[in-house]
């Protein structure tokens, strides 16, 4: 099992890697001169040109990259441009929003998600299942922004029973941001454990644990459920990728001081080093949250298992 | 791995069977073919031209003339979200037909020249993924700039490894198909095989991502026309327009609803369609 | 407990008549930096403005008073002396020495701190210390303006040996100077904290405490004002304002601001090198629906290049009437009957936005098809400067409230480009008013050179004149002596809470 875990890090390495090419390389390739976006429309060529050389714009290609990474595995972006903070601080300063946001919507669609899939998997072509299906459906239609906007006007604006925005302390602040953002996680999970609860409960273990006289109640969630839970928790993993985009709109709507409105603010005003710095941030916690996803399914597979322990 | 007892054609369902088998899939292509025809015939049947300004008759609610209000500008809410879905369905086609073209032909590279192409291919593939795609997308378009064209590169780009993943799959169970070995001992070419004999017996899979992709493409461009980084005004399109109508949302919450409701429904009735397609085509999930 | 509160409260009351409160502010931004040489955007200055005190005051009825500078003097055209306030203590204990202020402001001229406010003391030659409490500048030229600059926010006074201690942390986690309110500490992206100085040298503060908190959302800030939860909200969207006007809970504080808002021609481009065609466009612009539909009435159709609050604002100026058939006339005139095609830029923000798609609309009534492109910001002005465009929409803010400062840049032929006339366009009359108004002393000589000036530019018309602002800050009925200031950075040590 450690073996397996060192080996799907030691996988990682060369990915982040390709990770920080691509996104240096995004950067380089934007139009537009970082010099004068930092002075400014006004400044004279003679300080352009010297802050071009303190930056290291002159440098070729390679080379701004070489000494680029070599900062950011030190952890170290560089600089704001817009502030002129550290982007680490900045980013170490809103990550927990980010998590805290991005965590509590996880759990809310695991808990909505996966009993509503049992049920309407034990179910089947029930008025339970249906009702759930659509419901599933709509929430991986609805845009975030909308939803995020809809959500305002109606609680907020018209119901007046939490605050439409902000974080300020007190546990209405997270109630739409949570909900808007675990929305399209709730409906693939249920769509997930819906339809491989159903592929389990059609096996022949089952059927003979059935014929056995096993009670329905402990055949769903001794054995299907458990064996149903391998896709399941690659769907969630995989959800957390969508998580962490819909956390830059989810946090644009509701003023949340997290790391995906930095995201926006920063594209915004074409402070590179913070997007960068934001950009790479979430690769991590995408990385890491798929190396756990993928250790948990090792340790759910008894197949894989056996092949690493 | 692969048998020749999953040999696709053979076992293809008609059309007409599927429709009628899955009553979801039914309804969603009946949604997908009118936001179709609406968007084709947009001067035909939109009440007003889409930029049409009326400033004398502002955020006015929904009324016998304007069936849904009017924005901002006094500008009709319908015709500009039947226009708006033109720009959805153009930017959803174009960006997934680039995801299309380039990770379908990774992954074809991929397996059917395997070794060292295939360890580059899935390597970038994976690096790909390694970025949740609509982030992937958003640091695209924040390069680029903000216009319609760039999140069509953008999102197609993020597109990409899903493509080159499932053409890839599927055509690695094909090759090793009996007839694609009989072919290369007759002494076919490269391309012919690949082209005549691999490719279409792969689309399957392929077809289904499309319809899926789809439905994200177009989730993904009116995000990022949402956050002003798409579509530019006056251009009708949904997100765009759901963004400029923000700060209205207290006096006229039709100009937010509808816009967001169109889109809601095209991704839904791309996702049944979709969902039928897969159920219908992939063998693993048939009954 | 409650026993030890109410005595508080009476201690408090006992002491100067008014109870202790924290003031709650929002605004639309984050801050970016705390350090006046770190940027010069308004939401950063609206709190840097509590923090620090300038040279020179410029009240909230554009008049200039002494600040930290008690006094100065004019030793010929180009040399002035300040004789520093004795006694002025910064927050960090420090005392008010002239080698701060010199310090200061070398740092904000110097090319390696790329200050984005530095332009603002470009009329500096040099900084001499006459003794410890005096600072003579020396201009390179003669610059009347000179006292209007050092009362703008980026030329804030500085503690020396604090900016030198903090290095780069300046402005973030500390920040130093001598005014109403000392930096407690700054939650990014949430709020602001900072506390009353008991020695502030000018006088009592109201407030006990202040906090800034950065609400972007327009609608968002003003359900927190109706709610309660905030005192005051800056700049409510034109929308939430006219709700705001008929709420019984809340005062309005409108004021009109200094900016202008306008559409640049190429006056080097065809057709745009036509009078007739700028004349032509400006009749065929409705600047009242604009102000109407845009700024919900929040605004008045510009007159002339400068807001009527500036010094030297020419305010009896006809402005452009909106009549299309004089339009059409003047396009058939300069053989341009049956119109033309032509490009609009703005940047991406909203309401640039939203006025671009007014004005193509108005524009293609009398056969001018426009096509608006949105450009990135930096790109934006890049090719502006590089005289690329052909119409673009920006606004000026005249911070300093004087006609130099309004048209200098704007309107002078040696500005060409990225120094801020972007229209190419230039009279050799207007420059030597220009530069005429920029030597002289006498107010009523300067004005009568600003209001010819403006005569000329509002008959070439290198610009759409669009429209002023009123920008609708508004509190709490509670909160009595907030006065918002002209150029936005209001001043809040006044502030009362009832």
């Amino acid at each position: 099992m450690i073996k397996y875990i060192l080996r799907r890090i030691l996988l990682l390495i060369p990915i982040l890697l390709g990770v920080t090419v691509i996104v240096f390389g995004i950067m380089f390739l934007t139009p537009g001169d970082a010099a004068i976006l930092m002075l400014g429309e006004n400044a004279p060529q003679a300080e352009l040109e010297a802050l071009r050389e303190r930056l290291g714009l002159n440098e070729p290609a390679h080379v701004q990259y070489g000494m680029w990474l070599v900062r950011v595995v030190q952890l170290d972006f560089g600089r704001s441009t817009r502030s002129g903070r550290p982007v680490t601080g900045e980013i170490v300063a809103r990550l927990p929003a980010t998590v805290e946001l991005a965590l509590l919507a996880t759990l809310l669609s695991i808990a909505i998600g996966v009993p509503l899939g049992v049920l309407s998997a034990t179910r089947p072509n029930t008025a339970v299942d249906h009702t759930a299906t659509v419901l599933a459906f709509g929430g991986l239609a609805m845009p975030v922004f909308w939803q995020g906007l809809i959500m305002i006007l109606l609680f907020a604006l018209v119901l007046d029973w939490l605050p439409p925005s902000g974080k300020l302390g007190g546990w209405q602040y997270y109630v739409l941001p949570t909900i808007t953002l675990g929305t399209s996680a709730i409906a693939a999970i249920t769509r997930m454990t819906r339809a491989t609860m159903l592929e389990t409960l059609s096996q022949d273990y089952v059927r003979t644990a059935r014929s056995k006289g096993v009670r329905q109640r402990s055949i769903t969630y001794r054995h299907a459920l458990r064996n149903a839970m391998i896709p399941i928790v690659t769907v969630i993993g995989l959800q957390f990728g969508a998580l962490l985009s819909g956390a830059v709109i989810t946090e644009t709507i509701f003023s949340w001081p997290g790391i995906g409105r930095l995201a926006i603010d920063a594209i915004r005003s074409k402070d590179f080093p913070v997007v960068q710095g934001v950009v790479m941030t979430f690769a991590l916690m995408y990385a890491v949250v798929n190396l756990v996803t993928d250790v948990l399914y090792a340790y759910l597979d008894p197949r894989l298992k056996t092949r690493y322990s | 791995m692969a048998t020749t007892t999953k040999v696709i054609p053979q076992r293809r369902r008609s059309w007409f069977a599927l429709m009628r088998s899955s009553p979801r899939t039914a309804i969603g292509a009946v949604v997908l073919s009118i936001i179709v025809l609406a968007a084709v015939f947009a001067e035909a049947i939109s009440p007003y031209p889409p930029n049409q300004q009326n400033l004398r008759n502002r955020l006015q609610p929904p009324s016998a003339e304007h069936l849904l209000g009017t924005d901002h500008f006094g500008r009709d809410v319908l015709s500009r979200i039947i226009y708006g879905g033109r720009v959805s369905l153009q930017v959803g086609f174009i960006a997934v037909g680039i995801a299309l073209a380039v990770g379908g032909l990774m992954g074809l590279l991929a397996a059917f020249y395997g070794r060292w192409v295939d360890s580059t291919v899935s390597f970038f593939v994976d690096v790909l993924l390694a970025l949740p795609g609509f982030l992937l997308a958003l640091a695209i378009v924040a390069a680029l700039g903000p216009s319609l064209t760039n999140v069509m590169i953008a999102v197609g780009i993020a597109n990409v490894p899903q493509f080159a993943r499932i053409t890839r799959s599927a055509v690695l169970q094909v090759i090793e198909m009996d007839f694609v070995t009989a072919a290369h001992a007759a002494g076919s070419r490269d391309q012919r095989i690949m082209f005549k004999h691999v490719v279409p017996n792969s689309l399957s899979p392929v077809i289904v991502q499309v319809t899926l992709s789809l439905a994200g493409a177009i989730l993904a461009a009116a995000g990022l026309s949402f956050l002003g980084l798409g579509a530019q005004p006056p251009t009708a399109e949904w997100g765009s327009m759901l963004n400029s109508a923000r700060p209205f949302i207290r006096d006229a919450h039709w100009a937010v609803t509808f816009p967001g409701l169109a889109i809601v429904v095209t991704v839904l009735a791309l996702n049944m369609v979709g969902d039928g397609l897969r159920d219908a085509l992939d063998p693993r999930r048939r009954d | 407990m409650r026993k030890v509160l109410l005595m508080l409260a009476a201690v408090a009351f006992a002491f100067g008549g008014a109870h202790a409160f924290t003031l709650t502010v929002a605004q639309g931004s984050d801050v970016v930096s705390l350090s006046p040489h770190q940027t010069n955007d308004q939401p950063s200055a609206r709190v840097m403005r509590q923090i620090y005190d300038t040279l020179v005051i410029q009240t909230e009825d554009l008049v200039l008073e002494s600040g930290l500078a008690e006094s100065w003097e004019q030793i010929d055209a180009t040399t002035w002396d300040f004789f520093i306030r004795p006694g002025v203590t910064f927050h960090n204990g420090d005392t008010l020495m002239g080698s701060d202020v010199k310090f200061t402001l070398d740092r904000l001229r110097d090319p390696a701190t790329a200050a984005p406010g530095a332009f603002l003391v470009g009329f500096i030659d040099e900084i001499t210390l006459v003794d410890d409490m005096t600072v003579r500048i020396t201009t390179n030229g003669p610059f009347v303006p000179i006292l209007s600059h050092l009362a703008h926010t980026a030329t804030s006074i500085l503690n020396e040996r604090a900016v030198t201690d903090a290095g780069e942390d300046y402005g973030t986690s500390v920040v130093v100077g001598t005014g109403p309110f000392s930096f407690v500490s700054w939650e990014v992206a949430n709020q602001i904290v900072l506390d009353r100085n008991d020695d502030w040298w000018y006088g009592d503060v109201g407030p006990e405490r202040v906090i800034f908190r950065a609400i972007t959302e327009g609608t968002v800030r003003a359900i927190e004002l109706e709610a309660g939860a905030i005192d005051i909200a800056y700049n409510l969207e034109p929308r939430d304002a006219l709700r705001a006007r008929q709420n019984p809970n809340i005062t309005m504080a409108e004021i009109e601001a200094l900016t202008t808002a306008y559409i640049g021609f190429n006056a080097q481009k065809e057709p745009f090198d036509d009078v007739r065609v700028r004349q032509a466009i400006n009749h065929a612009v409705d600047a009242e629906t604009i102000v109407d539909v845009i700024f919900e009435g929040f605004g008045f159709p510009a007159n002339s290049p400068i807001s009527s609050m500036v010094f030297g604002a020419n305010t009896d100026l006809e402005p452009y009437e909106y009549d299309p058939e004089r339009a059409r006339q003047l396009l058939a005139d300069a053989g341009l009957g049956s119109g033309f095609s032509t490009t609009l830029w703005t940047n991406d923000n909203p309401l640039r936005i939203q006025i671009a798609e007014i004005v193509q609309a108005q524009l293609g009534d009398i056969g001018i098809s426009v096509d608006v492109q949105v450009l990135e910001w930096s790109t934006y002005l890049n090719d502006t400067a590089a005289g690329a465009h052909d119409m673009f929409i920006l606004g000026w803010v005249t911070v300093t409230a004087d006609a130099d400062y309004g048209l200098y840049a704007l309107f002078h032929s040696s500005n060409f480009g990225s120094a801020g006339n972007r229209t190419f366009w230039s009279s050799d009359r207007v420059d030597e008013l220009l530069d005429l108004g920029r030597r002289e002393s006498d107010p009523e000589l300067r004005e009568a050179y600003y209001f010819e000036a403006q005569e000329i530019i509002r008959d070439e018309a290198p610009w759409i004149f669009l429209n002023t602002q009123i920008e609708a800050h508004a509190t709490r009925a509670n909160v009595t002596g907030f006065v918002p200031h002209p150029a936005g950075h209001n001043r809040l040590y006044n502030v009362q809470k009832n």
